[in-house]
């Protein structure tokens, strides 16, 4: 479908050959795009251009279509992530809590807005709805780690142990 | 297929079975509302606004009447209150955001939310939210797209992906922020064939063109054909003040189903261009002097006068147009015929391929021509073979998206280039075959057919002359799927599954494409290519339809009324001298014996000769559009006198010693043929610019000069001639050039028996191409979608858009001489040398490179040679 002899492939510094494999694997599979998608963003972290480019030349759909999924669904990132995810919640129960101030406090500290990485890519921050722990309002969830009933000043400390990880 | 009964608002209705209700109501004139259903695309269900009451076995539901197809009995109702309450809500939240800035926006009174909110009686809704205020979006010369006012419908999707195959645009994100774009954001790149300007039901998508310059109900429409490529769809010219503002489209008119390409849509510009010439003009001391008609046609006649007198009409070539009607070209033929008294006339695309027209005529003759171009959205299969649909004819493209969406038919494309051609088929068969092994491939298909009798023999041998011919050499052969997989480059697998879908029962679409007409060895190609259309169609009954491309919109219509030195109008062979008989008898005139002109020599060559010491050109600009540039400029720089009739300066007009200017499609009547072979009439839009006319005009003004009683005086009089004097033309009616949407099929396919196909056998050449160390790449040709010609140069949007020709170059090739995208570089081959900007790319073969012939400022044909030009690439520093 689409746009399928998408051709600059050329100015490739990317290794291709995972993303050759996922596509490999899924060939003739009718409906593959989001299996596809997520394989590939596991294996390179998001999804970049000119991956998505040879997604589209392969399954023969085009860039728009594929972007148009991607950017559906908010397991899909298109921009470089951090090494670190930083998720502070905007829910209900946190926004009463005073959420605000740690998006604050983050955005103080470690100069980026929600939704953008640090320049190292140590960092990416986050506001996201609800996520079902409010009983600990407010939360902020790193990586995998929950922490509740924060305050700024518990916040940067949280940071910290990223920042300087325990020796 | 059978009809339901159903009651809607208390009319009782008989509808076709499937259709939705709807649909059902619309065509028998009740309204209900909805945005997002289009009868040509698949059905959504988004906008929510065409909810009706329906009852069917005593129950009654609220259902959405585009998802609801008809069943019997049932009793619908359009305006109850829940109705009516239910679908102002929605309005109402489809409204909340929107601008609502109506006054600047062009869609104003064509737009369908206005309309529905104005039917609903809708005043400010209930809802204070902000409305949207993104920028415009204005990234390309011809679309503009503001997101404030989309309703999220889906239809420009759809009509992208589904009708062009595109799919440049789509949903992005989620929720409140769900636009309509391309990914990343990037600027628009697509086929600009403005599909989602026309389905759009709000003003969203903007035509640029048309910009603040005319609000639509100024605008006067009339629908008349394109003038651009041999499809032939039907446009219909929004004009004002005696100016074309803009071209739009009518689902129900034509063969386009609403559907046009960028030049149709957006190449109107040249009409009230600048540039125009609207004056004659004679040379004057060096110089192209204004000058009144009476001036330049006395001058004229005087000069063909005297060179008849002194040398005999002979000495007078002429050239009729591919872009002018049949009525110019019938007439201009028959001046050149009888009042100058010389057969030596010519068109640019019979010199190109001199013996397709007769192929044609035996296509018609077995019956194994397609009777229109519509007959591709009824096809089972679809055989593409050396035709480059995306490029050459775009909106064939679409009806072929069409069959295969809707009927699931199978494509196949065989090209030596490895051309786009973008549909939702899956498992398509590509047949990217080496350059001038085309014979090969087809002759290997038919060998496949026969030898595993995938057809039925019995009955080709009954239907057809030789067959036994053919099979016995066929059976000599000794090229077999495996040598001929080598040859040509084809997996054997391609090969195999070609020849079981082409004989496969149901019926064959075939296009026969400028890539096969452009080798030096398509005579050959064409035969071959007929014998396996005789043979499938005769095994399988009456199965085939072939198509063979024709470039411009009357490229078939010039060829017909016998603008070419071998047939008088209607293929009739001027050297049978009954034929010259007949057509003496109702010209009442004496033609001339001679018939100088051989397949190996043109007009040109007998100029470059002195044979022909003056030129009349009509509507042609030879000095680009003829193959070999370097023997085209010898030719005019010989000629004594040039009459050259335009509706621009051409660099052919530029060397004229008399310019005649003419009036484009829009300011005339007349009719065009359609590669499909379809007579489609022209209407008069606006009168005529300047003090240009009509073709015909000034050919019958000519006439009357030289003595003659040219006493036409409208196209439908000559029209009428042509329906008595050209035997294919014959029956067609003048009293049945209906305004709206006229179209004749020749009755020339059903009326004579099929005759039977005689079996041509040409063995499987390969094509020489010759390569030398010096020049060791070839230059192939071809259409492009974003120009065609002095029409699109001269219209600055499609120029806007597409401003540079570039050379495309086989990304291998281009690696291992560093040239990289963008790079200038020169081309050169021994004729002469030009520049221009790379494209690299695996759309051509290794060893080729690929330059279009449709930027008429870029003379590529300079460089060329009769057959394939040999050249040299380099990078400019
Ligand atoms: S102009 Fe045609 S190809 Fe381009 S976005 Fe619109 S519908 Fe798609
Ligand atoms: S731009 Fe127009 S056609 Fe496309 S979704 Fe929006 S309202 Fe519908
Ligand atoms: S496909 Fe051909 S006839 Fe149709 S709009 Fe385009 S140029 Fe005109
Ligand atoms: S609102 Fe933050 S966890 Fe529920
Ligand atoms: S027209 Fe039926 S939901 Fe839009």
């Amino acid at each position: 479908m689409g746009k399928a002899k998408k051709q600059s492939l050329q100015d490739e510094t990317v290794d291709l050959s995972m993303a050759e494999k996922i596509l490999v694997h899924y060939k003739d599979v009718d409906g593959c795009l989001i299996p596809v998608l997520q394989k590939i963003q596991n294996e390179y972290g998001y999804l970049r251009e000119t991956i998505i480019n040879l997604v589209s030349e392969r399954l023969n759909m085009s860039v728009s279509e594929i972007i148009g999924v991607a950017t559906f669904y908010s397991q899909f990132h298109l921009k470089p992530r951090g090494k670190h995810i930083i998720k502070v919640c905007c829910g209900t129960a946190c926004h009463v809590k005073n959420a605000k101030s740690l998006s604050a406090k983050i955005v103080g500290r470690l100069k980026i807005n929600a939704n953008e990485t640090t320049e190292d890519r140590m960092f990416t921050f986050e506001e996201v709805s609800c996520l079902g722990a409010c009983g600990i309002a407010p939360v902020v969830v790193v990586d995998k780690d929950v922490h509740g009933t924060l305050s700024p000043d518990k916040l940067e400390d949280v940071l910290d142990r990223y920042v300087k990880p325990a020796a | 297929m059978s009809d339901i009964n159903l009651k809607i608002d208390g009319k009782n209705l008989t509808v076709p079975k499937g259709t939705n209700i709807f649909m059902a109501a619309k065509n028998n004139g009740i309204y209900i509302p909805g945005l997002c259903y289009h009868p040509k695309l698949t059905q959504y269900g988004g906008c929510r606004l065409c909810m009706v009451e329906v009852t069917e076995r005593g129950k009654t539901r609220h259902r959405f009447s585009c998802a609801q197809p008809v069943s019997e009995g049932i009793e619908v109702k359009t305006k109850t209150s829940e109705v009516e309450k239910y679908t102002k809500s929605v309005m109402e939240y489809l409204l909340a955001h929107h601008p609502l800035d109506c006054p600047t926006c062009d869609k104003s009174g064509e737009c369908g939310l206005q309309d529905v909110t104005h039917d609903l009686k809708l005043s400010a809704g209930r809802f204070k939210t902000a409305r949207l205020d993104e920028p415009m979006k204005r990234d390309n010369p011809l679309l503009e797209y503001n997101t404030n006012r989309c309703i999220l419908c889906g239809r420009c999707v759809k009509v992208c992906k589904e009708i062009e195959g595109v799919s440049a645009i789509d949903y992005q994100n989620r929720g409140f922020k769900t636009v309509i774009g391309t990914a990343f954001n990037k600027p628009l790149d697509c086929s600009f064939c403005g599909g989602c300007v026309s389905v759009c039901p709000t003003g969203s998508w903007q035509d640029r063109t048309l910009k603040f310059r005319a609000r639509p109900w100024e605008l006067k429409k009339t629908p008349t054909i394109c003038t651009y490529c041999a499809v032939g769809c039907t446009v219909v010219i929004n004009s004002k003040k005696n100016q074309v503002m803009r071209i739009t489209s009518d689902d129900d008119l034509g063969i386009n189903e609403g559907n046009l390409c960028v030049k149709g849509k957006f190449g109107h510009e040249f009409i009230n261009s600048s540039r125009r010439v609207e004056t004659p003009l004679i040379r004057k001391i060096g110089i192209l002097c204004p000058a009144s008609w009476e001036e330049a046609l006395d001058y004229v006649s005087k000069k063909f006068s005297e060179i008849m007198d002194e040398h005999g009409g002979k000495a007078i070539g002429g050239i009729g147009s591919e872009k002018c009607t049949n009525e110019d070209n019938y007439l201009f033929q028959k001046f050149c015929r009888t009042v100058l008294g010389t057969n030596n006339i010519d068109n640019i695309s019979n010199i190109k391929s001199p013996s397709l027209n007769r192929l044609i005529q035996v296509s018609i003759k077995n019956r194994i021509v397609a009777t229109s171009l519509e007959e591709i959205e009824k096809a089972d299969t679809l055989f593409f073979v050396g035709a480059d649909v995306t490029e050459a004819h775009p909106v064939v493209g679409s009806m072929a998206r069409k069959a295969i969406r809707l009927n699931k038919t199978k494509l196949i494309v065989a090209n030596a280039r490895n051309i786009e051609f973008n549909s939702v088929a899956r498992k398509d068969i590509r047949l990217n075959y080496n350059l001038g092994t085309q014979t090969i491939l087809i002759n290997t298909l038919i060998k496949i057919i026969v030898d595993e009798k995938l057809v039925d023999l019995g009955k080709v041998e009954s239907s057809t002359e030789n067959f036994k011919e053919l099979r016995s050499l066929l059976k000599a052969s000794d090229t077999g799927i495996r040598k001929a997989s080598k040859l040509t480059n084809v997996s054997e697998d391609a090969i195999k599954s070609t020849s079981d879908l082409l004989a496969k029962s149901g019926k064959c679409f075939i296009i026969c494409g400028k890539d096969i007409e452009e080798d030096p060895l398509a005579e050959d190609t064409i035969k071959a290519l007929l014998n396996l259309c005789a043979l499938i169609n005769a095994g399988g009954s009456d199965k085939v339809s072939l198509v063979f491309s024709r470039v411009n919109n009357n490229t078939q219509g010039v060829n017909d009324m016998g603008v070419v030195p071998d047939f008088l109008p209607g293929y009739l062979d001027i050297n049978d001298q009954s034929n010259r008989k007949t057509v003496e008898d109702s010209w009442g005139v004496k033609l001339s014996d001679d018939v100088s002109m051989k397949d190996t020599e043109d007009v040109f060559d007998l100029a470059s000769s002195g044979k022909i010491k003056a030129l009349y050109v009509m509507g042609e600009n030879p000095i680009v559009s003829y193959p070999n540039g370097k023997k085209v400029k010898d030719a005019f720089k010989k000629v004594g006198f040039v009459v050259v009739q335009d509706n621009f300066l051409t660099e052919t007009a530029q060397l004229a010693d008399v310019v005649l200017p003419t009036s484009t499609y829009v300011e005339k009547e007349g009719t065009f043929t359609n590669m499909g072979m379809t007579v489609q009439r022209l209407n008069k839009v606006i009168e005529q610019v300047g003090n240009s006319k009509p073709d015909w005009q000034i050919v019958c003004d000519l006439a009357k000069k030289m003595g003659y009683s040219y006493s036409y005086t409208s196209p439908k009089q000559i029209m009428d001639e042509v329906s008595k004097s050209v035997p294919i033309y014959e029956g067609i009616e003048n009293s049945d050039l209906a305004k709206e949407g006229f179209r004749w099929v020749s009755s020339v396919y059903n009326k004579s028996e099929p005759v039977k196909h005689r079996f041509e056998i040409s063995e499987s050449k390969l094509t020489d191409i010759k390569k030398s160390k010096e020049y060791p790449f070839v230059l192939l040709t071809g259409s492009s979608l974003r120009h065609q010609g002095t029409y699109s140069r001269n219209s600055s949007s499609l120029v806007s858009l597409a401003s540079e020709c570039f050379v495309e170059i086989n990304r291998n090739n281009a690696q291992k001489v560093n040239i990289a995208d963008g790079d200038m570089v020169k081309i050169e081959s021994a004729q002469d040398k030009i520049q221009l900007k790379a494209k690299t790319t695996n759309r051509v073969p290794e060893g080729a490179v690929f330059v279009s012939e449709d930027y008429e400022w870029v003379p590529i044909n300079n460089l060329r040679v009769n057959g394939y030009t040999n050249i040299k690439i380099s990078k400019v520093k």
